[in-house]
């Protein structure tokens, strides 16, 4: 009903079902699946909708080798590989070569539109290692020619605590960061912070750390976790009101789908989009129907590029469907939360 | 009881006397059905803006004690907030179910606490003079309180009062049913003399109310066992769980006696942490319990705006939560209601609102672990008791109310670090005066001494 026509996405779509499906370009992964599909991916999925077809391999994603996921076109380059955050359960992993980092030179634009300074050095206070968040934001530091601090942080390990009650244990670890941050900050020219709502909730409790970021950070991006439009409100007016404050919602699998300019009319302080070139989140009802402009649905992404094809994946997120920007092929998203029953796996929002 | 017409109510969190209107809204359901209030609610970073405004202003100065006793007059009489008193005793009926008449004690009681206030610190304090020079001075233990209450009565709202009284400034969750009591006790405050930079009131999450727990210097918590488990070995907090208040019957159970503990569990509809939930006795368990249970059962099932009311109704959903729960008891226990004649656990009134049927459950032994259960309506379970079974049974109760004439059991009891009150004969078990703790001396948790020696 509200489905709009993509005619440049679907045609991207016909492209790279010949990449994925083709017997000397395809991952071992998507191969192995063709014969299973029921249908023929090369002449029969031509639009948008027609990528409802695939099942929702996510869950596979949690124990196929990594190395089956690259296409056999791609084999000489190099590739690693990340995790999702192990929030449901074991990780599910993705691999990438350079996608990311295309992706992050659009990613930046949006950063820089809300307000985020296109210099300087930046603080990721959140995960690394295996979590893409950390590769993400230190592409966007170097692309301003900026330094990039950071300090550890294992969200799984967050959340393991927090799963065995063993809150007071969480918030020793989180002071531990805290420390670490402040430490750079006494001595350090930084001016981007990037970080998660609880970790901001507990920096504002912590006075001089306080003072430090709000007096020299200029930017504060938050991500990897749901925030609630008052403490958006309270981040970006009360403790915040000198510098921009900017949020990035995403994940390993769909990539980062930052906060969108501000527009007159708008209804939600903070509107999503995705990067349009390859990706589509679709804001679906209980029947995997879209939701109407306005309404809450529960997030469906669609990742068609040319190192990974993710299609049909319903993710742990809801969000409020927003109408596009004059221009736009992509809708926006507002007020994401976490989805309440998924598989009966208590979902645990930790740190990040 | 009718807000049909009415605007839709709304409550936002208050700051140093400032409305803050928060964006994250939650619905206070009525137990007519639907939504009676629009609640802002405070989210961590506004709980803290606000704790570190209250701090700035925490000077640890009490304020005219003439502050609290015209406060009491307005909370009972004034319109406040364009809400006037009839206005708040609908809207604590309609929102946690107490019967109007309870509301209306519950006032009365606030009241008459607020007003003993000097009285009560007296009684709770020795006396400070130790000779020319020697001097003992009761100052606050630290400069800010924070409060996090529930919302099966109005009268608790009363333990973040008396910090006020003794000079903390105060940040009150309220509970998630009763916003009204303690926004109409801060608005009667402030309008007799308050500096409104002594208290906020911050409707919010449990996780944000055991934050500002965890920040202020002093607290309260009030709740289930599993809410309050956290904040036992915490020496900053008072603790203020199930009350398992117990009665020992070992005298001939008469109709005064019967009649006695009927009224200790339903009064208020069997609310109050101070209700009986269980009964022990020297006497023929099966015909106590059949005894105590056809009491209960002429309780009448009526609205909470009826003057005859006396039980608790919930709404839709909490019935059904309570229905099943209490089913499995039921089913577990012998059933001495249900021999009475009544089945069913919740009955639905016209008004669209679910009323809890007393229940009266027995057990062959006084170690069964049934003993003890606590629920928000009148629930007793009775027991055997025997010499043999000594104070064991008794322990873990807010009030124990002894009929015996045994003094040894008596003294043992006083003795009993986990019985907190005890009463003996047909005395109800909230029956108090200033200097009678209800759990502890409260006033030297607010309070500690320190010398002041001046000589020369």
């Amino acid at each position: 009903m509200t489905q709009m026509t993509d005619p440049g996405f679907d045609s991207h779509i016909r492209k790279l079902m010949g990449w994925h499906f083709g017997a000397d370009t395809g991952s071992p992964f998507w191969l192995g699946k063709l014969s299973g599909l029921g249908f023929d991916p090369l002449t029969e999925v031509q639009t948008l909708s027609d990528l409802t077809r695939f099942p929702d391999v996510s869950s596979e994603l949690r124990s196929v080798p990594a190395q089956d996921l690259i296409p056999a076109g791609l084999a000489d380059r190099p590739f690693r590989v990340y995790d999702s955050g192990g929030t449901t359960g074991s990780p599910k992993r993705v691999v990438d070569s350079a996608y990311r980092s295309l992706m992050t030179v659009w990613g930046r634009e949006r950063l820089l539109a809300n307000g985020v300074p296109p210099h300087g050095n930046w603080l990721h206070l959140g995960p690394s290692g295996p979590h893409v968040i950390g590769f993400d934001t230190a592409r966007y530091a170097a692309l301003g020619g900026g330094i990039f601090y950071t300090v550890d942080l294992d969200p799984r390990w967050v959340k393991r605590l927090l799963s065995q009650g063993r809150a007071a244990d969480a918030d020793e670890y989180v002071q531990h960061l805290l420390d670490q941050a402040e430490t750079i900050l006494e001595s350090q020219d930084v001016t981007v912070l990037n970080t998660t709502p609880p970790l901001l909730e507990a920096i504002c409790a912590r006075p001089r750390l306080y003072e430090l970021v709000r007096t020299r950070i200029r930017a504060i991006i938050w991500a990897g976790t749901s925030i609630s439009g008052e403490s958006l409100r309270q981040l970006s007016e009360v403790f915040f009101p000198t510098a921009s404050v900017v949020g990035v919602y995403g994940n390993s699998l769909m990539g980062v789908a930052p906060q969108r300019a501000a527009r007159p009319g708008d209804t939600h302080p903070c509107v999503f989009e995705p990067f349009p070139d390859t990706t589509r989140l679709q804001l679906v009802d209980d029947d995997g129907e879209p939701v109407a402009y306005g309404e809450r649905g529960r997030v469906r992404l669609h990742l068609v590029a040319e190192e990974m094809f993710l299609p049909n994946i319903l993710e742990r997120d809801t969000a409020v469907r927003v109408e596009p920007v004059p221009g736009s092929p992509v809708d926006g998203l507002a007020d994401v939360q976490t989805y309440r029953s998924l598989d009966d796996v208590t979902i645990i929002e930790g740190v990040y | 009881m009718s807000t049909a017409t009415r605007a839709p109510l709304s409550l936002d969190p208050r700051v140093c006397g400032r409305s803050v209107p928060s964006s994250d809204r939650t619905a206070l359901p009525s137990v007519l059905g639907g939504d009676l209030a629009d609640i802002g609610t405070a989210p961590r970073l506004l709980a803290l803006a606000a704790l570190n405004e209250i701090r700035g202003h925490a000077d640890g100065r009490a304020p005219d004690p003439a502050v609290f006793t015209e406060a009491a007059r307005l909370f009972a009489v004034a319109t406040l907030d364009g809400e006037s008193p009839q206005d708040y005793v609908d809207r604590v009926c309609q929102a946690t179910g107490l019967t109007s008449s309870a509301v209306g004690q519950a006032v009365r009681d606030l009241v008459e606490e607020m007003e003993e206030l000097p009285a009560t610190t007296a009684a709770e304090l020795p006396a400070t003079g130790f000779g020319e020079g020697f001097d003992t001075r009761w100052v606050p233990r630290g400069k800010v309180f924070a409060a996090v209450m529930a919302s099966n009565h109005p009268v608790p709202n009363i333990s973040w009062v008396q910090a006020l009284f003794h000079g903390y400034n105060v940040l009150v969750k309220p509970g998630s049913r009763d916003p009204f009591t303690p926004a109409r006790l801060l608005a009667a405050l402030v309008a007799a003399g308050l500096p409104p930079t002594k208290a906020a009131f911050l409707p919010c999450s449990r996780e944000v109310g055991e934050f500002l727990l965890r920040e202020a210097d002093r607290g309260i918590i009030y709740g289930g066992e599993k809410a309050v488990a956290t904040w036992h070995q915490r020496e900053s907090v008072a603790v203020r769980g199930p009350g398992r208040t117990k009665a020992l019957l070992d005298v001939p159970a008469d109709d005064a006696v019967m009649d006695h503990l009927a009224l200790s569990a339903s009064f208020d509809g069997g609310t109050r942490c101070t209700n009986l939930s269980a009964v022990l006795t020297t006497g023929p368990v099966g015909e106590v319990a059949d005894r105590l249970a056809e009491r209960l059962g002429r309780l009448p099932s009526l609205p909470a705006s009826d003057e005859g009311a006396t039980l608790l109704v919930v709404n839709r959903a909490r019935a059904a939560q309570l229905r099943e729960q209490v089913a499995v008891l039921r089913a577990a226990l012998t059933d001495h209601s249900a021999r009475a004649g009544e089945e069913e656990t919740v009955v639905e009134l016209e008004d669209g609102s679910f009323l809890l049927r007393p229940v009266v459950l027995s057990v062959d032994s006084a170690g069964h672990p049934a003993l003890g259960t606590e629920l928000p309506f009148p629930f007793v379970v009775v027991a055997p008791w025997s010499e043999a079974d000594g104070v064991a049974p008794l322990r873990d109760s807010l009030v124990l109310n002894l009929l015996t004439d045994r003094e040894e059991l008596v003294e043992a009891a006083l003795r009993e670090p986990s019985v907190r009150k005890v009463t003996r004969g047909r005395v109800l078990p909230w029956t108090a005066v200033p200097g009678i703790p209800h759990d502890d001396n409260y006033t030297q948790f607010l309070l500690e001494p320190k010398g002041l020696v001046a000589q020369g």
